[in-house]
């Protein structure tokens, strides 16, 4: 497993994918923090009250470390399919044809690098929203929760590169899960999440939410989430549901 | 290292039947051809081999074991295959670390096989600018780097040019003669003619043919031409199965040429022609693959 792990490490390492990824979620991430700290709009019917006034969104501004899990995702996605856009996945598999160990050395890799780019992003997110939240008038931050983000950011990262490389095993065609991930995060899960909420809570966009201590201050909806141990252990099922369907399917492929 | 394949059928889910009840075997030592035209099932045989397809039934083993049993496949078989890529983003020799690193192979190793197959020059190139037959030979360089006792390659001659053919071609007698055997994919047979020792020919994903090269000639019968200003007597001998050739000649089947020879003696036929043409291997090759499934 260890010799897998270290051909994995070389071939994220050969190519610029990480480096591309991991620096537009940085751009992302710093530009949510921006919009928190600036845009953040009052309760609802007094949108011209400071809405950084209420705990809650200040919080959130740090929570917007959790904005990293797309790339994150997107990465575990192409790492996997990738191989079969570019054809390699023919000479990985005569290399190791115990299918199952090139899944599992991909996530241990990908939760590897994950995890890295979780304390990254939640270092920078710090710094950033510190430095800028001294420009506003706001409710103190209560670093407990800061810290607790961090924790949420570790385990959720981890678990949303394992449910990109599963779903870039069980959707091959790397256009398409590429597409498929983020019409769900941005169009269903989104409005899922704040339209109706009792469904959101239970999607992994939800879980993701209540372990980065994220609530919905967006006016619309309640604010029902998780318990924050309720929420990893739903995000960990789904990424076993999905890594043994991804196990499953992919023994069972023709590579043709 | 014995290869064998029993009785393998292979269907899709689409209903397309690929190979149909195929068996045969290769010889441990020796260089064999496996012949036949595109879409015969070549590959779909060789995939089932290396484990990237599951057979519907039969099987096809090394030594007795399936790809996916073997420890460390890739000291054991060295394969190329036509529909295997690279990221074309990486260099030859990144992508020959990659493999390197899951056998724990030193990289020493990676440049070896990398000077065998003489990409050395443009090993740190992305292999995005590579031209077909340099892809061919990092294919080469990939089956070499674990130093297999068997070489599966499926149409490595595929897109070469004249040179690379020739190149190839020295290349497979030299592994040849290290002892390796070497399993070698083409649609034409002239590419490997060479080369082969045995062959297989298959046709619709069934086996037309295995044996030695020499005997595939002397499967058909023997044509014997011949040239004369008044030869139209040689038709009327009977027992003989005479038809017209080229340029008023005669073709005759089921004699020799000695035989032929002393009848136009006796018959007082002038004769200004008289040659055995012994069937080529491409005609016979041609034969065996494009008779009865052919509609063509």
């Amino acid at each position: 497993m260890i010799s897998l792990i270290k051909s994995e490490f070389r071939k994220v390492f050969t190519t610029k994918l990480l480096l591309i990824l991991t620096l537009s979620a940085l751009a992302f991430v710093l530009l949510t923090v921006v919009l928190g700290v600036y845009l953040t709009p009052g309760p609802p019917g007094q949108e011209d009250v400071n809405g950084l006034l209420e705990p809650a969104a200040v919080t959130n501004i740090y929570a917007s470390v959790g904005g990293a899990s797309v790339f994150v995702l997107i990465l575990g996605i192409i790492a996997m399919s990738g191989e079969y856009r570019n054809q390699t996945i023919s000479s990985t598999f005569l290399a190791t044809p115990k299918r199952q160990m090139v899944i599992f050395a991909k996530m241990i890799t990908y939760s590897i690098l994950a995890f890295a780019i979780a304390l990254l992003m939640w270092i920078a997110t710090v710094i950033v929203a510190t430095i800028l939240l001294t420009t506003v008038e706001h409710a103190p931050v209560d670093w407990t929760k800061v810290i607790q983000i961090l924790g949420g950011a570790l385990l959720g990262l981890v678990l949303y590169a394992i449910l990109g490389v599963a779903i870039g095993a069980l959707i091959t065609n790397q256009v398409a899960a590429v597409v498929i991930a983020l019409v769900w995060i941005f169009v269903v899960e989104a409005l899922l999440t704040v339209f109706v909420d009792w469904i959101g809570k239970w999607l992994p966009g939800g879980a993701l939410n209540s372990i980065l201590q994220a609530t919905n201050t967006s006016g619309f909806g309640g604010t029902d989430a998780l318990s924050v141990p309720a929420a990893a252990l739903l995000l960990i099922s789904y990424a076993v549901i999905l890594a043994i369907a991804a196990v499953v399917m992919t023994n069972r492929k023709d590579i043709t | 290292m014995a290869i064998e394949v029993k009785n393998l059928t292979k269907s899709f889910g689409s209903g397309v039947t690929a190979v149909k009840d195929l068996s045969f075997s290769i010889a441990p030592g020796k260089v064999t051809g496996f012949l036949g035209p595109n879409g015969a099932g070549k590959t779909t045989t060789l995939r089932c081999l290396l484990g990237l397809v599951s057979p519907t039934s039969g099987s096809a083993t090394i030594d007795g074991q399936t790809y996916r049993e073997l420890k460390n496949p890739i000291s054991v078989i060295g394969a190329s295959l036509e529909a295997s890529g690279f990221h074309p983003a990486r260099s030859a020799r990144n992508h020959l670390r990659v493999m390197a690193a899951v056998a724990n192979i030193p990289e020493s190793r990676v440049d070896q096989v990398l000077h065998t197959v003489g990409l050395s020059e443009s090993a740190n190139r992305k292999v995005g600018g590579y031209s077909l037959g340099m892809r061919q030979r990092l294919a080469l360089a990939v089956a070499l780097l674990g130093d297999p006792k068997v070489l599966i390659l499926d149409e490595p001659a595929n897109g070469l040019d004249p040179e690379g053919i020739s190149w190839l071609r020295s290349f497979l007698r030299h592994q040849a003669g290290l002892g390796i055997t070497v399993l070698v994919s083409s649609h034409v047979l002239s590419e490997v003619q060479q080369t082969v020792d045995d062959v297989i020919i298959i046709r619709t994903g069934s086996l037309a043919y295995q044996g030695s090269l020499a005997s595939l000639s002397d499967g058909g019968s023997a044509e014997v031409v011949v040239r004369g200003p008044n030869i139209e007597r040689l038709t009327r001998v009977p027992g003989w199965n005479v038809r017209s050739g080229e340029g008023g000649s005669l073709i005759i089947t089921g004699v020799s040429a000695a035989e032929i020879g002393h009848q136009a003696f006796t018959e007082s036929v002038e004769l200004h022609e008289l040659r055995e043409k012994t069937p080529d291997l491409e005609s016979m090759f041609l034969e065996l693959t494009q008779s009865e499934g052919s509609t063509t």
